[in-house]
Order: structure tokens, then sequence, then C-alpha cells
């Protein structure tokens, strides 16, 4: 992997071919552009004047137009990330589209079978000057890439209309890249797009930007922007974000490119989100504080040992990890590179911070040279790539931009974690069989007179089948509430709080209905233990799944659920002291409420906010997980399917009414 | 019991028949746990294209199946209505099917179970009759097989599995009730469609001879003995005698007629199908060439892909003779171990079939799940089923994860995908491991631990 790493840098800290010409050229485009902008014909206007900059540089250009994304009910989608949505909805008319303009330049020492894609986002209803600065620093890229003679991939531009968002526009036009659409003719006559039409007014060869332009395979993505701007930091700064979809993450490589060319090449700060509480957060400080002691100890009994972290470090690394795991265990992309991922393209967001006044030519000019230079980097050592990255890491969480954690040592306390439920699977399994064999023993005693009755209490090595039919009903109910919400969704005007009520009510029904059909999970005589035997193995198929699937999801719900289980035990159950009775009691109830995921949520509201005066929103709730579906992440599925279910368990072994065993006991 | 029985069956014939027709594309005919390249639609369609193209169905290494089924079937895959999948008259005519071979793994129990109970009262184990009377395996052996997920995915999915399955019970049945040229014709079916059911020639012989499972004769003679020191008439004994059967050359003879009439018919019929597009020798390279030689490597839930993928190449010929003798190599001592037991034989077969194939689906798993249902009340007592419940559940979700993981996401590789495998085979081994051993050590199943079972497996089809 380092070799790989280091052969990268090498070729992309060659001589920087950007130069003081090309940010001229930036800037020549940025006046142009804002001088179109100025102008009444916004959307279009704009990607008119990019097509003809394009255009007078010699390299393909193309318009891809698209509609805003429907926001549907599809939960199962991450898993069938490939189907077709169809680009354009077939029918009804839009007057509401946006437009990406598509830049390509072809490389001279290529075959034309890879590609780098450079997406610069703006949004063409509002236009803002630093979204100018974006266009102009992907612009002078561009341009001098389409001069590079060294190319060996082709070189996409993307400016995308983020209008409807930029993840909606980058998604539109990959979607259409990579799944062909062949619509009939009356389909497309039939999809008028008002206003589409004038776009190619300039343009004589119509056919030719109408039609919808490819290159190779993509090896890598770059989407860059620049932002706000800050004058309280030193340096120019950028922001890294990489956190696509379900907690998947690009190559490790293309990460440490970027940092390793902004920081030792250029001079940036580089930063990747933090949690901000945590940064100024106390008690973190303290815990940091005590750990640098307690390194500091080590590290004199043994000078190897370098335990001794200093405190900022520590509690700058914990707040980006706690960030890293969070964006990664809800499952929704930071930014339009998660778009990227979905199809297989390791792609890199980073959002430029300048510290000058947008007016100041000067330092823009610096800005811009640096940029160009860090992006002309990052290309090239894309370019002279032989394979798609594949060493290094896919899986990892990151601390630092330069840092991170590996999935070989982050499995490990997760794999502890798992560990001991098998074992208590096992044993409890195995607890309800020994009791069995006192009741042979009776039956060898012959003080069996009543065979049948003893018999009918005991169950072979089959005995589970009972509670794996109370198992398969609470997932049956589990898997309709999951689908509730695409019913609920059909209701017109309906507030989140109505809809969460709605949600509620229809659930409890649900749950009723079913236990009305297939029995009470009492009625049946179904032993605690081996509920919770099966509670706990059906939850570790579960966390094993998850793990696979959204590793964060997976730990942080581990953490809830896996005390959740192991501590589970009737109220009524008999047989221990007082004092640890009492003590299982109340971490039953407590895990109980905080197994339950609007509680959950409701309380992780109130400790975010700081302050303990929150009122109770359900709709809240509602808003959250309509959040989650919308983006197909897999959490959603997690919170339902493997969570819902192994909470309402719990609760049913702690409401157990403890009649048989007691029942046995006696017969002994 | 009756009542609850067909409501339940009734039950998984509609949820299999809403599957087809309102659920949509499921894109389950492309998962590689479902359709193996024998069994998968699309390459009949494709195969049924050809030959309607005047080229030989098997060209292009795409179709390695039956050239009867392409008769039958391939009609069907041409003709497309609108709002529905692409094989949804397929897919109907497999929920048939399916609910043919759940009906006569029914008719195979009662009939188990009949002999079983005039085994039981001619050892004068009236009573231990009477207790075991409370539920039939057979209701349970094919409500498993309407209810089980896999056959279900499998149905819907859109590959030739049930059919093949079918054949199999078809001649289970045909053996059980003596029946020689059904049991024949199912035997002839199975071979021609599949291939490794023709060791199932053993249990169907022995069912033949013999008769359906019965107690190990040497329980009959201790009996005998014991029961000749006290005085008794002549008359019981003669009874007993009857009951000990001695093994009957007509019916065997009767079959291999039969046999013999069924293969020449099959052999005729796709001559002419195939009369000017290839021939026969064309159409054993491609099928029965196809499974020996295990030419497709793309992944399933097998080993052999995976293998065959990795070994160099000058050892292919040698490894390939050892994997298809492996099935070979359990045939014997297994026949002689459970002689008294064929249809029990049967079960063990295909499940070894199953886990050894070189391209097994989960259809396979289904039809030896569904037989081993055949057997509940002699398994009552098996060891791990816990385990093997829950890994069965596992492994069935992880497959499809991994292989998610490996082909689109690009973040696992093919190891993650074999081994989901592996722990399938492993499960599998276990399960059949566990069933003989268990069928062993209580051969005669006299003690009346059954009820446990009856109550929790067979509770939904109490009355």
């Amino acid at each position: 992997m380092e070799y790989i790493v280091g052969l990268l840098c090498r070729s992309g800290s060659a001589n920087p071919l950007f130069s003081t010409e090309d940010a001229i050229e930036a800037n020549r485009f940025m006046k142009g552009i804002e001088a179109v902008a100025g102008d009444s014909r916004g959307v279009i206007g704009m990607a008119n004047f990019i097509a003809q900059q394009i255009e007078a540089l010699g390299a393909e250009v193309c318009y891809h137009k698209f509609l805003p994304h429907s926001k549907n009910f599809h939960p199962l989608k991450f898993f069938t990330s490939m189907t077709n949505d169809i680009a354009v909805q077939p029918n009804g008319t839009a007057t509401n589209f946006g437009i990406n303009t598509i830049g390509i330049v072809r490389a001279p020492r290529g075959d034309g079978k890879e590609a780098i894609v450079l997406v610069t986002p703006y949004n063409s209803q509002r236009v803002q000057s630093n979204e100018l600065l974006s266009l102009a620093l992907g612009f002078s890229v561009f341009s001098l890439l389409s001069q590079a003679a060294w190319l060996s991939k082709d070189v996409v531009w993307l400016s995308a209309d983020s209008q409807f968002g930029e993840y909606a526009a980058v998604s539109a036009w990959l979607n259409q890249y990579h799944n062909p659409v062949f619509l009939s003719h009356s389909v497309v006559l039939h999809t008028k797009m008002y206003g589409a039409n004038h776009i190619y007014d300039g343009n004589s060869e119509k056919t030719e930007v109408t039609a919808f332009k490819r290159a190779g395979t993509m090896a890598a993505a770059l989407i860059f922007k620049v932002g706000e701007t800050r004058r309280y930091s030193d340096r120019d700064s950028v922001m890294i974000y990489a956190e696509a979809s379900n907690g998947q993450m690009p190559n490790l490589d293309l990460l440490n490119v970027v940092h390793y060319l902004a920081v030792h090449r250029q001079g940036f700060r580089v930063n990747i989100a933090a949690f901000s509480s945590l940064l100024s957060s106390a008690w973190l400080r303290v815990i940091a504080e005590i750990l640098h002691t307690l390194g500091s100890v080590l590290r004199k009994i043994n000078p190897d040992w370098k335990l001794d972290i200093a405190v900022p470090d520590y509690v700058e690394g914990t707040a980006n990890l706690a960030n890293s795991m969070y964006n990664q265990a809800l499952g929704v992309p930071t930014g339009s590179h998660g778009a990227f991922r979905d199809y297989q393209v390791d792609a890199v967001s980073l959002e430029f911070s300048p510290t000058f006044h947008v007016k100041n030519e000067n330092a823009k000019s610096l800005f811009l040279l640096r940029g160009g230079r860090l992006i002309e980097g990052v290309s090239r050592s894309v370019n002279n790539l032989l394979e798609k990255f594949h060493q290094s890491f896919f899986l990892y969480f990151l601390t630092a931009p330069s840092k991170f954690i590996s999935v070989g040592v982050y499995m490990i306390p997760f794999a502890l974690l798992l560990a001991p439920l098998p074992i208590v699977a096992a044993a409890l399994a195995d607890g309800s069989r020994s009791m069995e064999k006192t009741v042979d023993k009776l039956i060898d005693n012959g003080k069996a007179d009543d065979i049948a009755d003893i018999l009918q209490s005991k169950g072979g090595s089959w005995k589970w089948l009972r509670a794996a039919k109370v198992l398969l009903v609470i997932q049956l109910w589990a898997v309709l509430v999951s689908l509730l919400p695409y019913y609920i969704t059909q209701i017109p005007d309906a507030t989140p709080m109505q809809s969460a009520l709605i949600w509620a009510v229809l659930s409890i029904v649900v749950l009723i209905s079913l236990s009305v059909l297939f029995g009470s999970p009492y009625s049946a005589g179904v032993e605690w233990k081996l509920l919770k035997a099966t509670m706990i193995t059906s939850i570790s198929i579960g966390l094993g799944l998850m793990s696979i699937i959204n590793f964060a999801t997976a730990q942080l719900g581990a953490l809830i659920v896996i005390p959740m289980c192991l501590f589970s035990r009737p109220l009524k159950a008999s047989g221990m002291n007082f004092l640890p009775r009492a003590v299982l009691l109340a971490s039953n109830i407590a895990f109980a409420v905080l197994g339950f995921p609007p509680a959950a949520l409701l309380i992780m509201k109130g400790v975010s906010k700081g302050s303990w005066s929150w009122t109770i929103d359900v709709g809240d709730f509602w808003v959250w997980m309509e959040f989650l579906w919308e983006w197909s992440s897999a959490t959603y599925l997690y919170l339902f399917l493997v969570h819902l279910p192994c909470w309402l368990l719990c609760i049913l072994v702690l409401l157990h009414p403890c009649r048989q065993s007691e029942s046995k006991m006696k017969q002994e | 019991m009756a009542i609850r029985y067909w409501q339940m069956a009734a039950a998984a014939v509609g949820f299999r028949l809403v599957l087809v027709l309102f659920g949509g594309d499921l894109h389950l005919a492309s998962r590689p746990e479902v359709s193996t390249p024998l069994t998968s639609l699309r390459r009949l369609a494709e195969g049924y294209w050809l030959k309607q193209a005047s080229v030989s169905p098997y060209s292009g290494s795409m179709y390695h199946g039956s050239p009867l089924l392409l008769s039958v079937l391939g009609p069907l895959t041409n003709s497309r209505p609108d709002g529905h999948h692409a094989h949804i008259y397929c897919s109907l005519i497999f929920v048939a099917v399916d609910f043919l071979a759940a009906m006569l793994i029914r008719a195979t129990g009662h009939k188990l179970q009949m002999a079983r109970n005039r085994s039981l009262k001619s050892l004068d184990l009236t009573k231990a009759v009477n207790d075991t009377v409370n539920v039939s395996a057979g209701d349970v052996a094919s409500l498993i097989y309407l209810w089980n997920p896999w056959a279900i995915v499998t149905c819907v999915g859109s590959c030739t599995s049930p059919i093949e399955n079918l054949m199999v019970v078809i001649m289970i049945y045909g053996a059980c009730s003596r029946l020689a040229p059904l049991a024949a014709f199912g035997y002839v079916m199975a071979t021609h469609l599949s291939l490794y059911p023709a060791i199932l020639i053993v249990p169907v012989i022995l069912l033949l001879g013999y008769g359906p499972d019965a107690p190990p004769p040497k329980v009959f003679l201790i009996k005998g003995s014991s029961a000749s020191k006290s005085d008794e008439s002549d008359n019981d004994k003669t009874t007993r005698q009857r009951v000990v059967q001695q093994f009957s050359w007509k019916p065997v003879l009767h079959f291999i007629f039969w046999l013999f009439i069924w293969s020449c018919h099959v052999l005729l019929l796709s001559s002419v199908i195939l009369k000017k597009v290839g021939g026969l020798h064309e159409m054993f390279e491609k099928t029965y060439g196809f499974i020996l030689t295990v030419k497709d490597l793309s992944p399933n839930i097998g080993v052999l892909w995976y293998f065959f993928a990795e070994v160099f190449d000058f050892f292919r010929n040698f490894f390939l003779i050892v994997f298809n003798m492996n099935i070979i190599f359990v045939v014997l001592p297994l026949a002689i171990r459970l002689k008294h037991r064929p249809c029990f034989l049967a079960f063990a077969y295909t499940a070894i079939v199953a886990i050894l194939k070189s391209y097994p689906s989960a259809g396979d798993s289904a039809l030896y799940l569904g037989l081993l249902g055949l057997f509940v009340n002699e398994l009552a007592e098996m060891q791990f089923t816990f385990f093997l419940f829950f890994g069965y559940i596992g492994v069935s979700l992880l497959s499809p994860v991994m292989h998610n993981l490996w082909i689109w996401r690009g973040t696992g590789n093919a190891n993650f995908y074999f081994a989901t495998g592996l722990a399938y085979t492993c499960l599998q081994t276990v399960l059949l491991v566990e069933s003989c051993a268990h069928r062993e050590t209580r051969p005669s199943s006299l003690l009346p631990t059954c009820q446990a079972i009856y109550s929790s497996v067979a509770e939904p089809i109490k009355s």
C-alpha cells in the first residue's frame, strides 16, 4: 500500500504546470460568467456560456437535462443500487428542470477506456460569487488539461446545476451515464421541458450537442467547490468530505493523495468534519488530560510506548472520529461524492475555504493558482494509475485527515462485543435441556405415574420451535411496520406529527391482530430462557449482517442492543438475592427505555442540545425516519428489522409470567 | 386437522400466486442462489430462440437443459403480458408443480405411516401405534415443502428446479406405493433433467423389493424367537413372517422393464426435437458433459466453482474425477447401513447430491428439507436443531449480502462469498450426519417422546 501511495505522490508532485496564465484565464472566465449570470436568462444562459467556453477549447461538450429526483420510499434500494431509474420521467411536462454541462477532453495518449471526473456544482437559480469562483477554477484546470499531451485518461468536467441539490444533479448524470435509456419517440415528445429548446439557439450543430456523450470507465472523481470566505483563519483551508451512502468510503489512497498534495505542496490546511460540541466539552478534555498523564508515566517506564497523546490532538481526534462514525452510521452521503460510490467510483469532495475578501484580485489569483495546482496534481496522480484504486483500505474511520482506524483494528472490539452472544445462547438452550434430564430421571425412577403430563411439559430437542415461532411472528410484525410508511406517505397533507401517530397506532393494531391470529406469545407456554436464547441468536445474526453492510451502525447499535439482550430477565423470575435482583431490574428497565428507538432519539437530541428542557415532539421521529428512507439508508432497515424486534422480545422476556418454570420447580 | 392442513396449503399456494402476479420483478432469476446455468429460465428462453432460428439450442454455451423442457416451456417464454415480469406463465406452471409435489410428498408420508403402523402392530406394540397417531408426518413434510422460503423463492424465481424436484418426488412416491411404471417415469425424467438422481436407483429398487421403511429385520427375529419360546399359535407366526418381507424380484423386474421403455421414449423425443439442430450426441455433451466437467465457474452456493477456478489446469482432470467419485463413494456404505429404510436412504442421497453437485441451488435444499419432514417422528430427539435452524437462516441472509459486497460494491472479494458457501456446506453436512446418526440410534422410535414434536412442529395442523 505504501508503495502505491509513494508512487502516486511522486507522480502527482512533479512540477505543476498550472501557471499564472491559467489563473488569468480563470479570471477572464469569471468575468464572463458574472456578466451572463447577471443577465435575465439564468439557467440557460450560464450553461450556454460554459458550453461555448468549452467548445472554444476544442473539447467536446454536451448538456444533460434532468428533473428533480422524487423522494420515494425505497428502503431496499441500497441493496440493488443498480436499478434503472429512468432519468427523465416519461410522462408529464415540467417547467422546472436542471441542466448539467459536460465537457470532455479525449486523452491524446489513451484509448478512451478510462476517465477522470471533475465536478463543480453551482446553483443556477441563485448565483453566488464563491460558486462562480469554483466554476472558474474548474474551467481553468479543464483548459489546462485540454492542452496536456501527457493525459492517458479522458477528463470529464461536469458543471452540475445544483438547484435541486448537488447530489440530485450528479446522481442524475451518473445514472444516465451508466444506464442508457432508450426512450421511445412518443415518450420523448410527451416529455417537454419548456424553455429547453432555447439552449440550442446559438448552436448550429444541434444534434451533436443534444446527444449524451460518454467517456470511459471512471477511475476517480473529484468534486470541488469554493465555500464561504473565512476571515479569522490564517491559511486557506480545505475541508474533505468522503462518506458515501451506508458508510462506504472511497479508497484511502485517494484521500492520502489529496491530503499530501494539499498540505505538503500547496500549503493548505486540511480539515475533516468534527462534532463541534465535543471540541469544547470539558469532560473530554479531562479524559484527555488523564490519558496524557498516564501515557507520559508509561513512556518513562518504556520509551518505546508512545502513548502520551497531546490533549488537543486527543480531543480533536475524538471529535473527528465521532463525526466520522456518526456520518457512516447514518448511511446518508455527506455530499455528491456519494453518488459516485454507488457506481463503485472512488470520489471525494473538497470544499475550499479561502481567507481573502472576494474583491481582492491579487489574493484571488494566488488562491486560484494553488487550488488549480492541487486539482491538477490529483488528476495527474489518478491519470498515472495503471489500475483502479484497489490496494489500501475501503473500510476505515477517519480520526484526522491523515490518520485512520482500519477495519482490522475496529473489528476487534466489535467481535469481542459479539462473542458472548452465541455462548449465552448455547448455555440457555442447553440449560432448558438439562431441566428435561431431571424429568427423565424422575421417569427412570418410576415415580412418574402420569407420564403423559410430564411429557407435555417436556419438549425434546425441538422445544425451541415455539420460541422460534414467536420470533418469526415478531419479525413479520417488524417487516409490516417498516413497510407502513409507504402507505402513510400516500396520505396528502399530513403533518409529521399526524403521520407518526398514525404509524404508531397502526403498528399496535398490527401487533394485536397478529397475536390474535397466531396466538399470544405466552399462551403456548414458551420458556423465557428459550425465548431469550432465540432472541440472542437472532440479534447476533442481525448484527453480523449489519456489520458487513454498514459497520458503524452495527457498532453503535451493538452498544445498546447487546447489554439489553444479555441483561434481560423476567421481572417475576425468582431465585436471586435482593441486591443483584434490584440492580438487574433497574438496568433492565433503563435498557428497555433506551432501546426504544423514538425514546433513544429523544434522549440523543436532548443530550446533543445540551439542555434538558426539550419538548416532546413525536413528529421529529417521523422526520428523521423520512430522512433515512429517502436516502435509502440501511440504518432504517436495521432499526426496524433488527433493533425493534429485539426490543419487543426483550419486553416479552421482561414481562414473562414464569408460570411453567415454577411448576417445574415444584415438581422437582 | 385436515381442515387446518388444507388452509395452510392453500395459503402457501396463494402466497406464491401473490408473489408471481403482484410481486413485480423481484430480480430473483439473477440470483446465483436461485438459478444455476442448468436451471435458469432465461437461458432456456435463449435456447428456445436459437432453436426457432434453426440453430442448435446448445450452441454458444447458453442452454444446458433438456430438449423436452425446451419444447414444453419454450413457447411460454416467448409471450410476455404487459405489466408482469417476463416468465409469468412459466411461474404459474411452477406453482402448480410445487403444489403437486407437495401432494405427492403427503401421499408418500401416508404410505410410510401405514407401513410403520403395520410393522408396529406385528410387533404387538399397538399402544405405541395409538400414541403416535396424533399427526401424520406426510402433512408436516408437505407443509414444510410448501412453506419453505427456499422452495417459494425457487418457485417464483424463474428456474426449472421445481420440475426436477417434482420428478424426484414422483419417483419416490411411485416406489413407495409400488407403482413400477410411475417410479420408472420419475427416475428416467429426473435423471434426464439433472443426472444426479441416477444414484437414487438404489433406494428405488430397495423400496420396490422390500417395501417402505420398517424396523430392521433383526428386531422381528428377536421378537420372533422370544415369541417362539412361549407357546403360540402357528397362525400368528405366519402373519409375522409375512411382515418380515423378503426381497421380491417381481416389481423390480417390472421397474427395469419400464425404465427401458421410458428411456427409449425420452431419447426418441429428444432426437425428434433436435432432429435438424444438433443431435443426441451434442445433447449429452452439453448437458451431462457440462454437469460433470464443471465448465461454468460463475459463483453459486456450492464449493466447486471456487475450487476449479483456483486449481492448476493440469490437475483439473484428476480433481474432476475425485469430486465426481465423491458422490459415488457414499452410495454403497449408506445403502448397506440403511437398507431397511429405503425412503430415508432416498432422503440421504438427495441431501448428498445437494451438497456435492456441481451447480447446487436453493431448490435442491428445498427438496431434501421437504423429504426430511417425512421422518419428523423419528428425528424428535435430533441434536443441534437450534443451531441448524438459525444457521440456515443466517447463511441464507448472509449469502446475498456477501454477493452484493463482492459484485456491486467492490469492497469485498470472492473469498467473502465462498465463505458463506463453505458455511452452508458445513451446515448441510451437520444436518445429514445428525439425522443419519439419530435415525440409527433409535431405529424403532418406539419411545413416545415424539409428542413434544407434535405439539410444536405440528401445532398449526392440529384441529
